[in-house]
C-alpha cells in the first residue's frame, strides 16, 4: 500500500501511508484509539476508498474498490465482531457466499471435506454441524479464520482479535497465525496489547494520528520503546496507587442467583459480596464463568432468582434498571455495542443516554440542546474522546477505543457511589489505559465503590485491593492482590483450587 | 457553533428528498417503458398514446380539463390525501421506533365504525353548534378505537413477545369481520334510498367537518378542515420525534432496545405507547375521511382492507419516516391517482396504471436505502452534487460510509 490518504468529514483518518507487507509475514499495526488502524485495514478490504494512493499486490497495481475484489486478490479479513449467521451451522457460513454447486444444487460433501481438511491442517479445531450461536466466541473466529482459508486468501487481516478471547483462546490463536505464516500467508494483525505483538509478529508498523511514524523489527525493540513510539510518550505499566481506605459498605450482595437462559443449571449460583466506599473489587474469572450473568442480575439487565441486593443499604433486588442508576448504580457495559450505545445517535446524544429527562438537560419535556451539547463538549475534552465531528459525530463513525472512551466519561462523570467496570479498558490503547486507570484510582480515592469485572489478569493485579475469583458462577476464592501470585490466581480461575465462601446459613 | 447546528438539521433532510427524488423519477422512467409496452401489445391504443398518458399520469389534478375541473380534482387530491397522511405518520412513528404497523388498516376500519356510530347515534336536533360538538366527539371516539386497536399488538409484542407483524394482520382481519357484523342490518345503514351497502353520510344528523370557504375555492370537491388538522398532527409529531425526550426515547429504543434498556428506559412501555399513538393516527384518518358529510361508508369490509391503511406504508417509507416529509408523500400519492384516474378517462389505458407507477418508486425507495448501504460511491456521489462541487469532501459523506462499514 502506497501513500494511502483516507479522509472523513473533519479528520484525515490516513495521511499518507505507505505500508509493504512480505510473504509469510505476521506484519503487527500498532497505534492509538483512533490512529487510523481499522480505516487502513478496511481500505486494502475494500470497504473504503481511499481519495489518494495505491495498492499493489505482487508488484501490480491492483484496484479494491469493495470486498468482492479484495477476496476475488486473496485478501480476507477477520472484523472485530464477526460477521457469521447465526442460525446457520459452521459449515454453511464457511461456504456462504462461496458455494459450490452442482446443477444448480448446492454440493455440500466436497465443501465439507475441505473444511475439514483445512482445519486439521492448521489446527482449527471445529464442528462443521453446530450452529454459530452455540459455539464459544473462539470457535466462531476460528470459523472465520476458515472461512479466509476456504477463499484461499493469502493476505490475512486479523482487526482486534484477541480482544474478545480468552487468554488459553489468544495462546491458540497465536499459535495458528504461526502455523498460517509458516505455510506462507501473510498476516496483519492489529492489537493494542504489546505482549502478543512481541510474541507473535515479525515487524510492527506504528500509526499516530493518522500518520505513519515507522516500522521496526519487532526483536529489537522493547515495549516500553513500542508504546512510545505509538503515543509520543513514555507509559506507565504499574499503576500507581495508595493502599485501600475502605469505608462504609455500598453495595451488599447476600446469596444471590441468576438464572441461566440456556442451561439448566444457575448461571450465577449463590453469591454473596460487599463492596465498600473508597475499595476496588475485582471479580476475576475466565471468560464465561457467569461473570455476564452476574452483572446483568446486579444491574437489572436480567432478573435475579434467588438473593438480596442492598445499594446504600436500600434493597433493590427488584428495582428497575433506572432506579438502580438513580440510586447510585453506574455501569460500563461488557459490550458497547449491544447496551452502551446507541449507535445511529451522536456523540452528544449519547452521553446523555440515561439523563435526557434530568432537569439540566429537558425542560417540559423538551430536551435542551444546547445543555446537552455543552456537557458533551466537555465530557469530550475532559476524557479525550477523539473523533472527526466532536458531539456531532455518529457514534458508529468514532473508532472502537474511542467509543469505548465515550461510554467510560459517561459513566463516570455520572454521580454515582457504585462504579460497574466491566472490561473498562477493552480495546483502548495503553496510553488511553493508563488514563482509565488513573480514573478508577481517582475515583476510589474520593470515597467511590468500584466493581470491576476483568478477563486481564494484568489488570486485575495491578487496580484491584480485593480479588474474588468467580469460577462457574459461583465465587471460590477472595485473594490479596500484594500476596497472591498470578499463578495461584490461575488455580482459582481454573477451577483447580478453592476456598469455602459460603457465608450465612448453608443450604443444601 | 450556530452554523453546525443548522448542518446538522439540514443536510439529512437534504439527503432524504434527494434520495426520494431519485426514486421518483426512476418510478416514472420505468412507468413510462411500461405505458409503452402497453400500448405496443394493445391493438387499441396507438403507441404515441404512451408519451401523451406519461403527462397526463405527470400532470396530476392538472390534467383534468377546464380550470373549473382542476379546481375540484386538486380539492378532492387534498382531500383524499388527508386520510393518507395519518395512516401515513401512523406507519412512520412505529417506524421510528422499530415496529412495523402493518395493523393501520384494521385501525382505519375501527376508527370508521366508532366514528361514524358516535355521529349517527348521539342525537344533534338539527343545532350546528351541536352538529359540530358531535363532530370533534365522534373524532375523539374513533381516534379511542384505533388507540385499543393498535394496543392490541403493542401489548402481545412488549409482553409476550410476539412478532408484531403477525398480530397485526390478524387484528386486521379481525376489525374486518367485526365492523361488518356490527353494521349488517344496524339502523345505521342508507335504507331509505336502497342503497344498503353504505351506512349513511354523517351530515344526515347534522355532522359534517366545517368547510372553511374551501369548497368555494375548489368547488365540488369534499375538501373540509381536515386537511389543516393532519398536517398541524405532522407538526406536531415532528416536533414530538426530534425536539422531546419522548421523541429520545422512542427513537433509541427504535434503533437499539438493549441499550435503551441498559440506559433504564421502559423499552415495554415505549412499545404500547407507540402503537397505541400509531392505533390512533390511523383511526383519526378515517374519521376525517367519513365525517366530511358526503361519505358514505361501505361496510361489507369482511373481504378487503382498506387501501388507505396499507397506503400509510408506502407513504411513510417515501418520506423516510418523517412526519413533514409524510405530508409531502401522500399528497404525491394523491397526485398520481389523480393522474391516473384521467388517464382512463383521456386515454385507452386504464387508472391502474399509475398504481403500478407508485409500486415502482416504492421498490426504488427500496433499492435507494441498499445503494446507499452497498455502494457508497454511488451516494457520495450524489452527496457531492448536493453539497456543492466547492465541498469536494462533502459533510454528508459521514452518514453514508458510516454505514459501509462498522466500527468496533
Ligand atoms: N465511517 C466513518 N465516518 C467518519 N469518521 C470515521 C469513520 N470511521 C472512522 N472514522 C474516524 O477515523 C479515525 C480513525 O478511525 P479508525 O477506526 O481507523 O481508528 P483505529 O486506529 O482503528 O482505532 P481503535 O484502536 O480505537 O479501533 C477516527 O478518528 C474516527 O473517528
Ligand atoms: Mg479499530
Amino acid at each position: 500500500m502506497r501513500n494511502i490518504t483516507k479522509r472523513f468529514p473533519g479528520i484525515v483518518a490516513n495521511d499518507n501511508i505507505t505500508l509493504r507487507l512480505r510473504r509469510g509475514e505476521i506484519h503487527a499495526l500498532l497505534g492509538e484509539n483512533g490512529a487510523g488502524k481499522s480505516t487502513l485495514m478496511s481500505v486494502l478490504f475494500g470497504l473504503y476508498k481511499a481519495e489518494e494512493g495505491k495498492i499493489y499486490k505482487d508488484g501490480k497495481e491492483v484496484e479494491i474498490k469493495n470486498p468482492n475484489d479484495a477476496t476475488a486478490l486473496g485478501i480476507g479479513m477477520v472484523h472485530q465482531h464477526f460477521k457469521l449467521v447465526e442460525v446457520f451451522s459452521v459449515l454453511d457460513n464457511i461456504i456462504l457466499g462461496a458455494e459450490e454447486t452442482k446443477f444448480g444444487f448446492l454440493s455440500k460433501k466436497a465443501a465439507r471435506k475441505r473444511v475439514v481438511e483445512l482445519s486439521e491442517k492448521y489446527g482449527l479445531a471445529v464442528d462443521p454441524d453446530a450452529k454459530i450461536e452455540d459455539i464459544t466466541v473462539g470457535m466462531q473466529q476460528r470459523v472465520e479464520i476458515l472461512k479466509m482459508l476456504y477463499r484461499d486468501n493469502e493476505v490475512l487481516i486479523f482487526d482486534e482479535p484477541t480482544a474478545v478471547l480468552t487468554p488459553q483462546e489468544i495462546d491458540e490463536l497465536m499459535i495458528i497465525m504461526k502455523n498460517l505464516a509458516s505455510e506462507g500467508k501473510s498476516i496483519l494483525f492489529i492489537s493494542h496489547k504489546l505482549n502478543e505483538i512481541k510474541a507473535v509478529s515479525d515487524r510492527c508498523s506504528i500509526l499516530r494520528k493518522g500518520k505513519y511514524i515507522g516500522t521496526v523489527d519487532t526483536d529489537k525493540v522493547t515495549k516500553e520503546e513500542l508504546s512510545s513510539m505509538m503515543v509520543g510518550r513514555e507509559v506507565k505499566f504499574a499503576v500507581d496507587k495508595a493502599d485501600a481506605n475502605p469505608g462504609k459498605t455500598v453495595l451488599e450482595i447476600r446469596n444471590m442467583t441468576v438464572p441461566s437462559k440456556i442451561r439448566k443449571r444457575d448461571a450465577v449460583h449463590d453469591v454473596s459480596l460487599e463492596v465498600r466506599a473508597g475499595e476496588i473489587v475485582c471479580i476475576a474469572g475466565i471468560d464465561g464463568n457467569g461473570q455476564t450473568d452476574f452483572v446483568y442480575g446486579l444491574t437489572g439487565l436480567a432478573p435475579v432468582s434467588g438473593g438480596t441486593l442492598l445499594l446504600n443499604g436500600k434493597d433493590i433486588t427488584s428495582a428497575s434498571v433506572r432506579q438502580r442508576m438513580t440510586g447510585g448504580m453506574s455501569h460500563i457495559p461488557e459490550d458497547r455495542h449491544k447496551h452502551g450505545l446507541v449507535l445511529d445517535y451522536t456523540v452528544e446524544q449519547n452521553m446523555v443516554l440515561q439523563r435526557y429527562f434530568e432537569p439540566e438537560f429537558s425542560d417540559h419535556g423538551f430536551i435542551r440542546f444546547n445543555e446537552v451539547r455543552k456537557y458533551s463538549d466537555s465530557l469530550i475534552n475532559e476524557y479525550d474522546v477523539r473523533s472527526g465531528r466532536g458531539s456531532l459525530t455518529a457514534a458508529r463513525a468514532m473508532s472502537g477505543g474511542n467509543q469505548q472512551k465515550a461510554i467510560v466519561a459517561r459513566e463516570m462523570d455520572r454521580k454515582h457511589d457504585l462504579l460497574i467496570a466491566v472490561q473498562p479498558t477493552r480495546g483502548l490503547d495503553v496510553g488511553a489505559i493508563e488514563a482509565i486507570h488513573k480514573r478508577i484510582v481517582a475515583q476510589r480515592d474520593v470515597g467511590c465503590a468500584v466493581l470491576l469485572v476483568s478477563l486481564e489478569l494484568d489488570e486485575v493485579m495491578n487496580l484491584s485491593d480485593r480479588i474474588l475469583v468467580m469460577y462457574e458462577g459461583e465465587l471460590v476464592g477472595e485473594l490479596n492482590p500484594k500476596t497472591v501470585s498470578v499463578e495461584e490466581l490461575g488455580l482459582y480461575m481454573a477451577g483447580a483450587k478453592r476456598d469455602n465462601m459460603k457465608r450465612g446459613e448453608d443450604k443444601t | 457553533m450556530k452554523n453546525t447546528k443548522d448542518k446538522k438539521l439540514k443536510l439529512p433532510k437534504m439527503e432524504g428528498f434527494i434520495s426520494a427524488l431519485i426514486c421518483i423519477v426512476c418510478g416514472i422512467l420505468v412507468g413510462f417503458v411500461i405505458l409503452l409496452l402497453l400500448a405496443a401489445f394493445t391493438p387499441s391504443i396507438p403507441v404515441g398514446e404512451a408519451l401523451s398518458g406519461l403527462g397526463i399520469i405527470l400532470g396530476g389534478p392538472f390534467a383534468s380539463g377546464s380550470g373549473a375541473d382542476v379546481m375540484t380534482a386538486i380539492g378532492t387530491m387534498f382531500f383524499e390525501a388527508t386520510p393518507l397522511i395519518m395512516t401515513g405518520l401512523s406507519v412512520a412513528l412505529a417506524f421510528k421506533n422499530g415496529l412495523f404497523n402493518i395493523g393501520a388498516p384494521g385501525q382505519y376500519l375501527m376508527g370508521t365504525a366508532a366514528s361514524i356510530i358516535t355521529a349517527l347515534s348521539i342525537p344533534t336536533g338539527g343545532s350546528a353548534f351541536a352538529g359540530f360538538i358531535v363532530w370533534i366527539a365522534a373524532i375523539l371516539a374513533g381516534t379511542v378505537a384505533g388507540v385499543i386497536w393498535g394496543m392490541i399488538p403493542g401489548f402481545f409484542k412488549a409482553f409476550l413477545g410476539v412478532n408484531e407483524v403477525i398480530v397485526c394482520i390478524m387484528t386486521n382481519w379481525i376489525a374486518a369481520n367485526l365492523v361488518s357484523w356490527i353494521f349488517k342490518g344496524s339502523r345505521y345503514l342508507n335504507v331509505a334510498s336502497g342503497h344498503t351497502a353504505y351506512t349513511l353520510k354523517t351530515s344526515v344528523n347534522g355532522v359534517a367537518a366545517p368547510k372553511l370557504g374551501l369548497d368555494k375555492i375548489f368547488p365540488g370537491s369534499n375538501i373540509d378542515i381536515s386537511i389543516f388538522i393532519a398536517i398541524a398532527m405532522a407538526v406536531v409529531l415532528y416536533i414530538v420525534i426530534n425536539r422531546t425526550t419522548f421523541g429520545y426515547e422512542l427513537k433509541a429504543c427504535g434503533s437499539n432496545r438493549d441499550a435503551a434498556k441498559y440506559a433504564g428506559m421502559n423499552v415495554k412501555r415505549n412499545i404500547m405507547l407507540s402503537m397505541m399513538i400509531s392505533g390512533g393516527l390511523a383511526a383519526m384518518g378515517a374519521s376525517f375521511f367519513y365525517l366530511n358529510g358526503n361519505i358514505e361508508f361501505a361496510w361489507e369490509t369482511y373481504s378487503s382492507l382498506p387501501d388507505t391503511g396499507f397506503n400509510g406504508i408506502p407513504v411513510a417509507l417515501l418520506a423516510g419516516s418523517d412526519p413533514i416529509g409524510v405530508v409531502f408523500s401522500s399528497v404525491f400519492l394523491r397526485y398520481l391517482g389523480k393522474g391516473g384516474y384521467n388517464l382512463a378517462g383521456y386515454t385507452g389505458f386504464n387508472e391502474y396504471v399509475s398504481d403500478l407507477i407508485v409500486a415502482v418508486i416504492i421498490y426504488f425507495a427500496g433499492f435507494a436505502n441498499f445503494i446507499r448501504s452497498y455502494f457508497p460511491e454511488v451516494g457520495a456521489f450524489f452527496r457531492r452534487i448536493i453539497a456543492g462541487k466547492g465541498k469536494k469532501d462533502a459533510d454528508t459523506a459521514e452518514t453514508l460510509t458510516a454505514k459501509g462499514g462498522e466500527n468496533r
